[in-house]
């Protein structure tokens, strides 16, 4: 008990941000079968900031992103224990639409995921989805959620192309704006750069950038450098724990943890 | 031996073995289409007549006129224990199959006959092979054409009987299109008017007023009928106006009336194009007229038709359920113990015989269903069966029955190549599981479903077996779709192409006449069965077009 009161000052998750809230977990615990994957976590995720996920493969980084937007649920084996308030509200509560629920979080993967459909209808899916089918308000919003993604100069004179003629970076824009279209309030990024070329990198990073100041970002990073770049906050996840949390330039110049200032030094990894 | 040894170890044996093993299967293919091919539409190209005098058994001498239709050697002892005499010295002896046709007159259309026996052999130009509705070709020399009982003295005789034929078959097409279209709806409206009178009496609401209508409907097809009665009698006896007078090779003339000659020709005296234009002629002509004389004779068009109809209801049944169950299997249902059982079960129904699953028609579909619903729905009509007896419809669900688990198969495997970030995404942008099935997820399965289709295409079409319980006729009276609301006649029997080709084969009083029949049959049920499945590729192939790019 004691120690784990050491811990959570330790890691900076007691401590009051300067911004509004967006997340606050509460001692979330997370079991696939009998394996705890993720343990006791607490942490709170300030609003229109850029929160990074770092830490060793298999941490359970990944797996604490997919909990905001209850993607988990899609596994069967999946039980989840805690409590989780987006905007204050407990997104695992008996009454939660999760259709609903997912529409204000949107995530982007790894790999780019575009539909087999036109550029157009992919951007145009979730709002489809909701029954719009005005054309003109489509028109809009696709071109208001291309050019949010900075990729409507490079489409706009083949949106009834094919979403896999595009180049992987363009692919990951694309899903980007795809998610941004229907007008989340949080955007999850699951290692949104470890299948792009370093130019393409760098393109999603200036978004990332130009992108939190209407939303929240939460994202997972292998690259530290990119954490480092990108991110506001940053917490350091080890074996399903969450180590320390806190902003990034403290994190990666003072890190309070050992655990920590081993992982940034690159003692393991 | 070390060059050997490194042979063998390079691997090479073995590209010579798997080439081998494929050109095997290539040539198989290729020879089984190629003898009933040869075989098939042999039979179509028109061969010259010969004229051969023969010498009998007991030295007299005859002359026998005919096609040659097939030669083979015999051996000479064979010949000789039959009781034949045959020269000593020689082993073999060529005998050959004549096609004699005029059955009618000298009791048999074929005959085997000794070449050593043949006197001598000549082609007359004059030669003609009449086409007959009854008793299979007649074959001898035109002597003169009467036109209404007048003997024309134009000395053209064939042009004037051209000319006559004409008009005949005009003629007859005229009958048909009264009997078979205009004729057959009033007696399909006056069954119906009787049915309905019936029901009515059944319910009890056989008032005068009611009835009056009826009969009044009734008096009004009744006269149609006689008007058309009339019109019919009138144009057969137009029909039968003319004649032709004709030599057969036993010398006798004999008078043949016009309208049971469909079709003639002089083989002698085509050239190349000639035959070839009446070959094609010919091939039409099987392809798209109605069989006659127990099917030996005629075209195997209502087989065809009863084929492709039969087989695209098939997939309009078969293909949602298979998706649905299979979408279920796959996307819905817990993954376990159970659904692995009922995969297991899907999988050997797969591999039951395809009888049984006629047997479960004839005894669930059929009777039960059939029974039940012609209790129900069709009161008037009993005892006669409406749905209680085999037919079109309970063949179809049969078949889709039967190929069910190919497309529950196909469909979930192609289900399960749709990579799951796909399935992510969708629901990450908020649409639920049935919003991403519908518009991402089956579309993607699309290619694997038409796959299941296409397998199942294959199947249906080829099958015979099932079908004799559940609904296939050698005759059907009617085509199951016609000018008749309501149009489609998902009650009636049907003809079917595999089932014809046993039909005509084994159960056929004329097996000579019948045998290049089957082969022809045999290779349309091919070419019918590979133009469906051409068309099922062509649509897969779209589809996988559009949707390429995800396996990358």
């Amino acid at each position: 008990m004691r120690q784990q009161d050491n811990l959570k000052t330790e890691s900076g998750v007691g401590k009051r941000l300067p911004h509004p809230t967006a997340v606050t977990v509460t001692d979330l615990d997370l079991y696939y079968g009998q394996t705890r994957a993720l343990k006791e976590i607490n942490l709170v995720i300030p609003e229109k900031q850029v929160t990074a996920f770092i830490g060793p493969s298999g941490c359970g980084k990944s797996t604490l992103l997919r909990c905001f937007n209850r993607l988990n649920d899609l596994i069967d084996v999946c039980r989840i224990e805690g409590e989780i308030l987006l905007n204050g509200r407990d997104i695992y509560a008996e009454n939660v639409n999760v259709a609903e629920l997912r529409r204000e979080v949107g995530i982007v993967f790894q790999k780019p995921n575009p539909f087999p459909k036109s550029i157009y209808e992919n951007v145009a899916y979730g709002l489809r989805i909701q029954g719009v089918n005005k054309r003109r308000q489509l028109d809009e919003t696709v071109e208001w959620a291309l050019k949010g993604a900075a990729l409507w100069d490079e489409v706009k004179d083949r949106l009834n192309d094919s979403a896999f003629g595009l180049s992987g970076g363009q692919q990951q824009r694309l899903v980007i704006a795809r998610a941004i279209a229907v007008q989340p309030k949080c955007i999850l990024l699951d290692e949104p750069c470890s299948a792009l070329d370093p130019i393409s990198t760098l393109k999603v990073e200036e978004l990332i950038a130009e992108l939190k100041s209407q939303y929240t970002i939460i994202m997972v990073t292998h690259n530290m450098q990119q954490a480092a770049r990108v991110s506001d906050y940053t917490a350091f996840m080890y074996m399903g724990e969450l180590i320390e949390f806190g902003e990034t330039d403290q994190i990666f110049t003072k890190p309070r943890h050992k655990k920590t200032e081993d992982y940034i030094t690159g003692r393991y990894g | 031996m070390k060059t050997l040894i490194k042979w063998v170890a390079d691997g090479t044996p073995w590209v010579w073995l798997n080439a081998a093993a494929v050109s095997a299967c290539i040539l198989l293919v290729v020879g089984l289409l190629m003898l009933i091919g040869v075989r098939g539409f042999g039979h179509f190209w028109p061969l010259p007549v010969q004229e051969i005098v023969y010498q009998q058994a007991d030295g007299s001498e005859i002359i026998v006129v005919g096609q040659i239709r097939e030669h083979e050697k015999v051996t000479a002892m064979r010949l000789r224990e039959s009781g034949l005499e045959v020269a000593e010295g020689s082993e073999f002896v060529t005998r050959y199959l004549i096609k004699t046709g005029n059955r009618d007159i000298i009791g048999q259309d074929f005959r085997w006959i000794l070449e050593p026996a043949i006197k001598s052999i000549g082609k007359p130009q004059s030669m003609v092979v009449f086409e007959r509705e009854e008793w299979g070709v007649l074959i001898g020399r035109l002597i003169a054409v009467r036109e209404s009982g007048q003997l024309l003295e134009d000395p053209d005789t064939w042009g004037e009987f051209l000319r006559l034929l004409t008009r005949a078959n005009n003629m007859r097409d005229e009958i048909r299109e009264l009997e078979k279209g205009r004729i057959g709806s009033i007696n399909y409206r006056l069954e119906r008017l009787r049915l309905k009178q019936r029901g009515l009496e059944l319910e009890g609401k056989d008032e005068e007023a009611s009835l009056a209508v009826i009969e009044n409907d009734r008096a009004r097809l009744q006269e149609e009928y006689n008007v058309l009665e009339e019109n019919l009698g009138r144009l057969y006896t137009e029909l039968r106006r003319d004649a032709i007078v004709v030599t057969t090779s036993d010398g006798q003339e004999h008078e043949i009336p016009m309208s049971s000659i469909i079709d003639a020709h002089r083989p002698n005296q085509m050239n190349l194009f000639g035959k070839l234009g009446y070959f094609l002629h010919t091939v039409w002509k099987f392809v798209a007229d109605d069989p006659r004389e127990a099917n030996t004779e005629g075209g195997i068009f209502p087989a065809i038709f009863g084929t492709v109809l039969m087989v695209l209801l098939m997939s309009l049944f078969v293909t949602p359920l298979g998706v649905v169950a299979a979408v279920y299997l796959k996307e819905y249902a817990r993954q376990g113990l159970f659904t692995r059982f009922i995969r297991i079960a899907v999988n050997n129904l797969a591999g039951v015989p395809s009888i049984v699953y006629g047997v479960f028609g004839l005894g669930f579909f059929v009777y039960t269903l059939g029974g039940s619903l012609d209790r129900l729905f069709f009161p008037e009509a009993l005892p006669a069966p409406t749905f209680g007896t085999g037919g079109l419809f309970w063949a179809s669900l049969t078949l889709a029955l039967l190929t069910l688990p190919v497309v529950i198969v196909s469909t979930e495997e192609g289900l399960s190549r749709i990579p799951r970030s796909i399935r992510e995404g969708s629901l990450a942008l908020g649409a639920t599981q049935w919003e991403t099935l519908w518009r991402t997820v089956l579309p993607m399965a699309s290619p694997g479903i038409m796959t299941g289709l296409i397998l199942a295409v294959a199947r249906a079409a080829g099958e015979v077996a099932p079908l004799m319980l559940v609904g296939v006729v050698k005759l059907a009276p009617a085509l199951p779709l016609d000018g008749n609301a309501p149009f489609l006649h998902l009650d009636r029997k049907f003809m079917h192409l595999g089932f014809h080709i046993y039909d005509v084969g084994f159960q056929s009083p004329n097996v000579e006449a019948a045998r290049p029949l089957v082969y022809a049959t045999a290779l349309l049920l091919v070419v019918v069965i590979v133009l469906l499945n051409l068309v099922a590729i062509q649509v897969r192939n779209r589809l996988s077009e559009r949707y390429r790019g995800l396996e990358s």
